[in-house]
């Protein structure tokens, strides 16, 4: 491992001159790192393209930086702050109860609720010991003193759990019991487990109250370390539905009553979080409401997952919308992170002139370097054509694992990973949280991505471990030096501003060119794109696999990206039942094309298979001889190959590809002005499109697996023209941008930035034809 | 040689005969405490069968029990014993108390003290001599044994801290014949024989040698053993023994954490050797009478083997060894010097056999089992066999066992794909495009589980980079490990290295 390390992200993502960013860098080993601010214009460092490629901006940034280590607080979990004050352990009873349904008992402690003091063992907490029991212990400071249940937790399972003390008699009271429902859990009710057990037994001791540095936390426990300071330690896996606390001894009877309906008594209540309180049409946010006298919420950190079923939930309503009372279930993480919520190390102000571009902080220290990307926008649009940097497929992709932790993953991409000691560095420190694509340790997908925290693979140099070529934005930079080297006038544009603004943000631009992968798009991303053709504006999608993947973010937080991956789609792993609706929006997520909107609706093609042993070549098809699109094709052949060469892959055709299909919503004047076939059958029909599985669906014998390049008018002088491949910006900077793939997107863009009538429109009468 | 190994199918199945408990979920289980150190009085593991998922309740451990059937049935037998019988049980309750505290001292504080039986005899002598010279009544006696006791402890811990193993124990075995000389020397204090006589006793005098007082005898010895065991357990298993159980395991660790091991070593030592003139108190007065003969030599290696027949560290093994030593030295007296060597060939076949004396012999007959256990799945697994009835036992998931049989099957099938043309076939294009059989052969790679799965690692500057091979942890925060030395000039040349070694990891399974 690297004995100096550098790292840092900054927020936000998209600025344009004027605007306020920080800059947040940790270090260790060194405490002095150069900054320079660069302008990005290539990434991958392969021989065969012009390798790596950065502008310096100097004077634009302080010059030297001051950096220490900072510390990334792991897991999710949630504070109630102000109980403090009214913690009942200092010298009263008390009773906690509430749902629970573990997902990763046992291996080591875990805290579901409680206000426990690790390091100076003090105050209470309930949880599971390592074994995986449920157990309620106190701490005086001194001494620890516990009641265990009698049966291990079972993962996946809903219980009813209360633990009560009696300060009178120092007699403890734990309660467990199963609450196994015919949809709510791993198991129906078949499995003759009894998971009942109520305990009874006298402590050693009272519990001390931890100090007012403590707060009631839910999924974790208050440590102290001499570095860091207060953390969150004991952190728990698996979901907590509605739960309260009582300043009495709470009678079994009434427990169970309240285990049997979930009515939670108010008769000296302290607390009553209510976990299906909150909801609206849009989804929830982070704040669990306490009902109680004191209104003390707890607040989310690390964005607890919302919009889960609760204990209760009995199968026929399938998303919060129809009955919030059968959603309660908030789920914890022991590894989430969403924000590292590190000191910003330079504040900053885009100065005025900046030139439009994807630009970077370079930091390098003692032979370390770290480049952390962020996009400026155009102060006010002049350029006629527009980027859209995908900045929701880099969140969704962010810090992705699959190449150390998905066993498919090789079968997937034909590929045995590519690592580099960096990569290396990066799984040792496990630090910086997951991408979209997965697991969280107890094995549920991840669905939260957030820009607050350093992401390796953005970085420009990066090419992924798993592929062992350049993947997302490091890969969208052979476009940006492409439109560089080829002299156009361009501007920047990421899926946040046009999610933010809508069509407003595509409108000043003649052309808008989508990048590699714009892979999730959110209903108001759609909807632009959508109007912005409708109004005569013209969109070039030369990516695979876009349009694809239902995202949203919540109001007010465009850093962190959500996405649920359903039954359909090439998905890493897929939601629980009932837990598909974004708890951002309250939209269902999974494919846009299960929801209706097809990526063939809006750009004529759309995902039809993927593959990463090797890229092929486009060819023309006979409608590219049409005059309405032929000026496309001027200067190149007419059996001529069409980018057989690339970065990605050796061609221009491969990796992700997209077909045109008129039964999922390709316009029906669209014109197949190429395609790209010969995939081997590491190039599978993509799931979404079997039904039947039967033999044969690889690209060696299914029609399917094809890249199609599509062209299609829309009124008002708009087109559409789409090239269904992630390889084909790949293949743009070979032979120092001279080559067939160029040549054809010279013709397009040259054409598409006049104003008026396209080149071809006129050719629109019936053919009536000898041959 | 290449036939596969044809499995041999056992069945296998247990009747139940261990005793538990059927405990109902929804009644309440009441856990009592014991007094003073609050723990509870039984260790019991809840769960659920395997088979059936019925609830158990079982004791997790069982020790307890078979203390309770030993001592109960001690207890039980002693009114009807002959009177030579009898005081062979006062003789082993009074040597089983000695021999567990001295357990403290050797296990609990790993102090290796032969000094035992002198800390014993000056605490007998003291008290003796109070009594007899000095008038002091029978129940003041224990004061002054436990007085002697913790001085004689305390100037024996000092040099403990300077000196380590064999030569404190050499120093220790000097101590006590140091003291037997001395006494030896000191007329005044035992004209006859260096013994003192005619000690008080709680014991009535026109009792002694009779038969109730001989039931007295065992009584009070046996309580004796009772408290010894209590103070075993007070320290062995509270928090100074945790402590110095956390020594033994780690030094460095225990130290770093802020545990004081030293002064919790020292500590047992002397509540140890305060016991013990305790215990040397009451011995002159069991017997009315104290010698020299408690400073022999011959004695303390007597006591010594029945350590170590029974294990030195545990209660346990320090009553155990005592029962068989005082058995064999005080029932079989005909046999005369032979059961000597009788014990000599019993400590010596212990000795041999075991690591830690018979008390361990439960717990490594087990891991001697386990032992053979992995032995041979890990000699089956090697040749690629499948899961066995008894393995299958064990695993919970039994899509797993699927796996191993579809699997080994499937590698047969490859295996027979694997020639040198579609070796050259790879070398030539290892991303493809390939024919059907390369194509088989890379996808059941691709598919292999995370672990130990190869990867390759890239590096130096662009243009210029250099590959190897390494293979993944398959555990999040775990990096990859580095598998061989040697470095490839390009990526193809690695894939193609990658290749080659998962061919011969098809072919060697």
């Amino acid at each position: 491992m690297a004995k100096h390390r550098i790292f840092g992200y900054c927020t936000p993502w998209s600025v344009k001159p004027g605007d306020h960013m920080q800059f947040m860098v940790s270090a260790e080993g060194v405490t002095e790192a150069r900054a320079m601010l660069v302008r990005l214009i290539h990434g991958d460092e392969s021989p065969e393209g012009p390798g790596f490629v950065e502008e310096e901006v100097p004077g634009a940034l302080p010059d030297l930086l001051h950096v220490h280590r900072q510390f990334t607080q792991k897991g999710s979990y949630a504070v109630a702050a102000g109980f403090e004050t009214r913690d009942p352990a200092s010298g009263g009873s008390f009773t906690i109860a509430g749902f629970i349904c573990p997902t990763a008992p046992g291996k080591r402690r875990q805290t579901m609720l409680g206000r426990w003091d690790i390091h100076h063992s003090r105050g209470w907490g309930l949880g599971m010991n390592p074994d995986g029991h449920l157990e309620f212990w106190v701490g005086n400071g001194h001494d620890v003193d516990q009641i265990t249940a009698e049966v291990p937790l079972v993962p996946r399972t809903w219980y009813f759990v209360a633990a009560s003390f009696d300060a009178a008699t120092r007699s403890a009271r734990l309660v467990q019991l199963g609450k196994v429902g015919r949809y709510n859990g791993r198991h129906g009710p078949v499995v003759p487990y009894d998971h009942d057990s109520i305990v009874a037994s006298t402590l050693k001791l009272a519990p001390m109250p931890a100090g007012a540095e403590v707060p009631l936390l839910w999924a974790g426990a208050s440590d102290w370390n001499d570095m860091r300071g207060r953390f969150v330690a004991t952190l728990y896996n698996g979901k907590i539905d509605r739960c309260g606390i009582w300043q009495h001894l709470v009678q079994e009877d009434e427990l169970r009553a309240m285990a049997s309906d979930g009515d939670f008594s108010t008769e000296g209540a302290l607390a009553l979080w209510d976990t299906t309180a909150g909801y609206t049409d849009q989804g929830i946010g982070d704040r669990i409401v306490d009902t109680g006298p004191y209104g003390l919420h707890a607040q989310g950190v690390n964005r607890p997952v919302r919009a889960m079923t609760g204990w209760n939930w009995a199968g026929r309503d399938d998303c919060f919308r129809l009955d919030p009372g059968q959603y309660g279930g908030v789920h914890f993480h022991d590894d989430a992170l969403t924000d590292c919520r590190w000191a910003p190390t330079v504040e900053w102000t885009v100065p005025q002139g900046l030139k439009s571009g994807v630009y970077a902080l370079r930091l390098t220290s003692d032979g370390t370097e770290d480049h952390v990307p962020f996009f400026v926008r155009a102060e006010k649009p002049k350029a006629p054509i527009a980027v859209l940097m995908s900045t929701f497929t880099y969140l969704a992709y962010a810090n992705e694992h699959l190449a150390y932790e998905a066993p498919i993953a090789q079968a997937i991409t034909a590929h045995t990973p590519i690592l580099t000691t960096r990569d290396i560095d990066f799984v040792k420190l496990n630090e910086f949280g997951l991408s979209t694509y997965d697991h969280h340790s107890d094995g549920a997908g991840c669905c939260y991505s957030s820009w607050l925290r350093p992401i390796l693979n953005i970085r420009p140099k990066y090419r992924s471990s798993a592929m062992g070529f350049p993947w997302a934005l490091p890969a969208d930079l052979s476009l940006i030096w492409w439109l560089e080297n080829a002299g156009y006038d361009y501007e920047i544009l990421t899926d946040h501003d046009l999610h933010a603004e809508g069509v407003a943000a595509l409108d000043p631009y003649r052309v808008v060119i989508n990048v590699t992968h714009p892979e999730y798009y959110s209903e108001a991303m759609m909807d632009a794109t959508e109007d912005y053709l409708t109004r005569g504006g013209r969109v070039i999608y030369p990516g695979g696999n876009g349009y694809y993947w239902v995202s949203g973010l919540r109001d007010g937080a465009p850093e962190i990206l959500e996405v649920r991956k359903l039954d359909a789609g090439s998905r890493a792993w897929q939601a629980e039942a009932g837990e598909g609706y974004l708890a951002s929006t309250g939209e269902r997520s999974g494919l846009w094309r299960s929801r209706g909107r097809a990526p063939q609706k809006i750009v004529g093609i759309g995902f039809t298979a993927e593959g990463m042993d090797r890229s092929t070549h486009f060819e023309r098809m006979p409608d590219s001889f049409h005059k309405r699109v032929s000026w496309l094709f001027e200067g190149i052949g007419d059996t001529e190959k069409i980018g057989d060469f690339g970065l990605g892959l050796g061609g221009a055709a491969g990796i992700e590809i997209d077909r045109y299909d008129l039964e999922l919503g390709t316009p029906p004047h669209t014109l197949l002005l190429g395609m790209a076939e010969g995939f081997s059958d590491n190039y599978p029909l993509v799931s979404e499109e079997i039904t039947y599985a039967f033999p044969g669906r690889g690209g060696t014998q299914d029609p399917q697996v094809r890249a199609d390049i599509t062209w299609f008018t829309t009124a008002n002088d708009g087109a559409c023209l789409s090239i269904g491949s992630i390889a084909w910006s790949m293949a743009l900077p070979v032979n120092n941008g001279q080559n067939s793939a160029a040549r054809f997107m010279r013709n397009a863009l040259d054409a598409l930035i006049r104003p008026g009538p396209l080149p071809g429109a006129q050719w629109a009468g019936q053919e009536k034809l000898w041959r | 040689m290449n036939e596969p190994i044809a499995p041999v199918l056992h069945k296998v199945g247990n009747r139940r005969h261990e005793w538990m408990l059927r405990p109902e979920g929804r009644k309440t289980w009441q856990r009592r405490r014991l007094p003073l150190i609050g723990r509870h009085w039984l260790t019991w593991r809840g769960g659920h069968n395997p088979r059936t998922l019925e609830r158990e309740r079982r004791l997790a451990d069982k020790r307890p029990l078979w203390w309770l059937v030993g001592l109960a049935g001690l207890v039980a037998t002693a009114p009807f014993l002959s009177d030579a019988m009898l005081q062979i049980a006062i003789v082993f309750c009074v040597f089983a108390a000695i021999n567990v505290i001295w357990t403290l001292i050797i296990g609990a504080a790993g102090i290796l003290s032969l000094a035992t039986m002198a800390t014993v005899g000056l605490g007998a002598y003291a008290a003796a001599a109070a009594n007899v010279y000095l008038g002091v009544p029978w129940p003041l006696m224990f004061p002054v044994g436990l007085l002697v006791g913790l001085m004689a402890g305390g100037l024996l811990a000092l040099p403990s801290t300077r000196i380590d193993g064999l030569y404190y124990a050499l120093l220790t075995i000097g101590v006590a014949e140091i003291c037997r000389v001395s006494i030896s020397q000191i007329r005044a204090l035992a004209p006859q024989n260096s013994s003192i006589n005619n000690v008080d006793s709680f014991i009535p005098q026109d009792w002694f040698l009779q038969r109730p007082g001989l039931l007295l005898g065992f009584a009070s010895a046996f309580v004796l053993l009772l408290l010894a065991l209590l103070l075993f357990r007070l320290v062995n298993s509270e928090r100074l023994g945790l402590q110095l159980q956390a020594a033994r395991e780690d030094e460095e660790f225990s130290e770093a954490v802020g545990i004081d091991y030293k002064r919790a070593r020292l500590l047992v030592f002397l509540i140890a050797s305060g016991a013990l003139g305790v215990i040397g108190a009451y011995y002159a007065m069991l017997y009315r009478s104290i010698s020299l003969n408690i400073f022999s030599l011959d004695q303390l290696l007597l006591m010594f083997a029945m350590i170590v027949i029974g294990g030195m560290g545990r209660a346990e093994g320090a009553v155990i060894g005592t029962a068989i030593v005082v058995l064999i030295d005080r029932a079989l007296i005909d046999l005369g010097p032979l059961r000597i060597i009788l014990i000599a060939a019993v400590v010596i076949i212990v000795t041999l056999t075991t690591h830690r004396g018979l008390a361990d012999a439960r717990s490594q007959f087990r891991a001697y089992r386990n032992r053979i256990k992995s032995e041979r799945r890990a000699a089956r697994t090697r040749k690629g066999g499948e899961v066995m009835p008894e393995e299958a036992t064990e695993i919970a998931d039994k899509q797993l066992i699927a796996y191993r049989r579809f699997d080994k099957r499937l590698r047969d099938r490859l295996k027979a794909l694997i020639t040198p043309e579609l070796i050259e076939e790879h070398r030539r294009a290892p991303l493809g495009p390939h024919s059907d059989a390369l194509a088989r052969v890379m996808n059941y790679f691709r598919r292999g589980e995370m672990s130990d799965k190869y990867a390759i690692l890239q590096e130096g500057d662009p243009g210029s980079w250099t590959y190897s091979v390494m293979a993944l942890s398959g555990e999040p925060g775990k990096p990859p490990r580095v598998v061989d030395d040697r470095h490839y000039g390009s990526r193809d040349e690695a894939y193609h290295a990658v290749f080659l070694l998962r061919v011969n990891d098809l072919l060697e399974s």
